[in-house]
């Protein structure tokens, strides 16, 4: 069933130089439950896209958005602002790529996750969040939850910081939960280990996931459908295996052969721009022809 | 030999905090040769690029350069000798200049060349690293990011150095452009003779780039192998974690991992 359906979504930022139009119309749908990549490099249009799934381009007022994006059956053009709000931290909720400048500094991490279940259920008691934020910080092998509560982020590690951010991120039970680049700024086994863990607890609370990323590795490991974006349109997409055992687009290939290879092999000589790469998408069938 | 690291110790205090950043580290640079220092965060391997750079002092242990003990205090002929290209070249470059100045600066700096041939030579050293020599008049913000690392190689490669320290230097950009800038890299070094000390966290990249890998944990070495060795029977626990932990995209890296890796 699907969650999030957009179709034919459109964003121009007007600027002092003239209109910039940076989604040229992108198509994509999640399924409850489903764990969707789109992988891009920087300035594709990825990080937009999941701004405006989260309603915040939207109030931005050089923004023109056309399209649409269909959230539970609901499209989002026609909430209200406070409406949009009321859904963020809620129904869906996202998670950033460093975990320490998204916390707030100044403040412990206990009255922070506080302030995230209040979301959830408004007027929740400080025992009853305390109790509610220790059990979701165990859920994500933290084993000193007090110890983490009563702490600031600074004194936490980064894959620390990180783990309260999931927990945070699934603690008022979203249907959607955006990844922007997740573990980009921990070293790999940290990265490895948070991925592992972000990828049982959306199975556990059958929470869907729109992961957002430039990482070609992490993509094949978490995805179970993957888009390709590539400068403000989808070139290619399919379940994660068939896009990235038969990859058809001439974008998909550079990027796969550009990706330096744990094999060795040497460095192929990939251009970094091609007429080929503006070539028609190519979406690949559930079965896994294309 | 270019550079020999010997017995390298670097303790940071902070108030009441005490960090060992590196700990006796010894390690031979080879002319002409990619030693790649590999470890995460923590791992000392900035540190160690810092000292053998003359930023600052090591606490303990000495480095030898051509033959004689590199000063604490470097004159400018050590400073040409051993330079940096570093992961963002946007804070490398002055704002404000444009890139040919930037390339011409080095060169005045040095005093490279004779003076009446400096123009031509900024315009070969960006013809050298693909790049348009039009673009001396740009600055640093009108090109992009691999344009920018690429006139940071330039500048590394107009000083003529003995050895030329890269951190991180592909980490901030994109695959396409990454690919283009280490293949860059590998070609100067084979045409020029240059020697690389290359400070990364990246396995994959460095195993289709280095001659010889040094894996860093906590300011320790661990281990020391040519790169074939390393990727083929890696013999430290840790390496065989990090290795666990690379993100891949092939059957065939996918098999290679699950054989050699550890538990990350």
């Amino acid at each position: 069933m699907t969650l999030l359906s957009i179709r034919d979504l459109k964003l121009t930022f007007r600027l002092w130089s003239g209109p910039v139009e940076v989604l040229h119309g992108i198509s994509l749908a999640i399924g409850k439950g489903e764990r969707v990549a789109l992988v891009g490099e920087s300035g594709s249009g990825k990080s937009v896209t999941a701004r405006i799934i989260l309603g915040l381009l939207q109030e931005q007022r050089n923004a023109r958005i056309s399209g649409t994006v269909e959230f539970e059956g609901r499209d989002l053009a026609r909430l209200s602002a406070r409406e949009r709000m009321s859904m963020r931290g809620r129904a869906m909720s996202m998670i950033f790529q460093d975990p320490t400048s998204s916390l707030n500094p100044v403040y412990r991490i206990g009255p922070q996750f506080r302030e995230v279940l209040d979301r959830g259920s408004p007027g929740i008691s400080a025992a009853e969040a305390r109790a509610r934020a220790a059990q979701m910080l165990a859920e994500v092998s933290i084993r000193e939850p007090d110890r983490v509560l009563d702490s600031y982020p600074f004194q936490l590690s980064g894959g620390m910081n990180q783990r309260v951010m999931i927990a945070m991120a699934l603690a008022n039970r979203p249907a959607l939960l955006l990844a922007d680049e997740p573990g980009t700024a921990l070293d790999v086994t940290v990265q490895a280990q948070t991925l592992d863990l972000m990828r049982g607890l959306v199975a556990d609370h059958g929470t869907a996931v729109l992961f957002i990323s430039h990482n070609l590795g992490v993509v094949r490991e978490f995805a179970d459908r993957t888009y390709v974006i590539y400068r403000g349109r989808i070139v290619e997409s399919g379940p994660t295996a068939a896009v990235f055992g038969d990859p058809r687009h001439a974008y998909t290939r550079a990027l796969m052969a550009a990706q330096p290879r744990l094999t060795g092999g040497g460095l192929p000589d990939i251009p970094e721009r091609d007429p080929a790469f503006d070539a028609p998408a190519i979406h690949h069938a559930a079965g896994g022809a294309a | 030999m270019i550079l020999q690291i010997e017995n390298i110790s670097k303790t940071f205090e902070t108030g009441s905090h005490r960090v060992q950043a590196l700990d006796d580290i010894t390690l031979a640079v080879e002319a002409g040769e990619c030693l790649a220092i590999v470890g995460e965060s923590g791992s000392g391997k900035s540190t160690l690029a810092n000292i053998v750079l003359g930023l600052y002092p090591p606490g303990r242990g000495r480095l030898v350069f051509d033959g004689a003990e590199l000063p604490d205090q470097r004159s400018l002929a050590l400073r040409r000798a051993i330079q940096l290209v570093q992961q963002n070249p946007l804070s490398a470059l002055n704002p404000r200049r444009s890139v040919g100045a930037s390339l011409r600066l080095a060169l005045d700096v040095h005093d490279i060349g004779p003076r009446a041939g400096r123009g031509a030579r900024v315009r070969d050293l960006l013809a050298a690293v693909g790049l348009d020599p039009a673009l001396e008049a740009r600055a640093p913000a009108a090109l992009s990011g691999g344009q920018r690392q690429r006139v940071a190689i330039a500048r590394a490669l107009a000083c003529e150095s003995r050895l030329i320290v890269l951190d991180e230097p592909t980490s901030a950009l994109d695959v396409l452009v990454q690919a283009q800038v280490l293949r860059l890299l590998h070609r100067l070094r084979q045409e020029h003779g240059l020697t690389y000390l290359f400070i990364t966290h990246d396995l994959a990249v460095v195993r289709n780039i280095a001659t010889r890998v040094a894996v860093f944990q906590r300011g320790r070495m661990v281990e020391l192998a040519d790169t074939e060795a390393l990727f083929s029977a890696p013999a430290h626990p840790y390496t065989r974690a990090l290795i666990s932990a690379v993100p891949v995209i092939t059957e065939e890296e996918k098999a290679m991992r699950d054989r050699l890796g550890g538990k990350p």
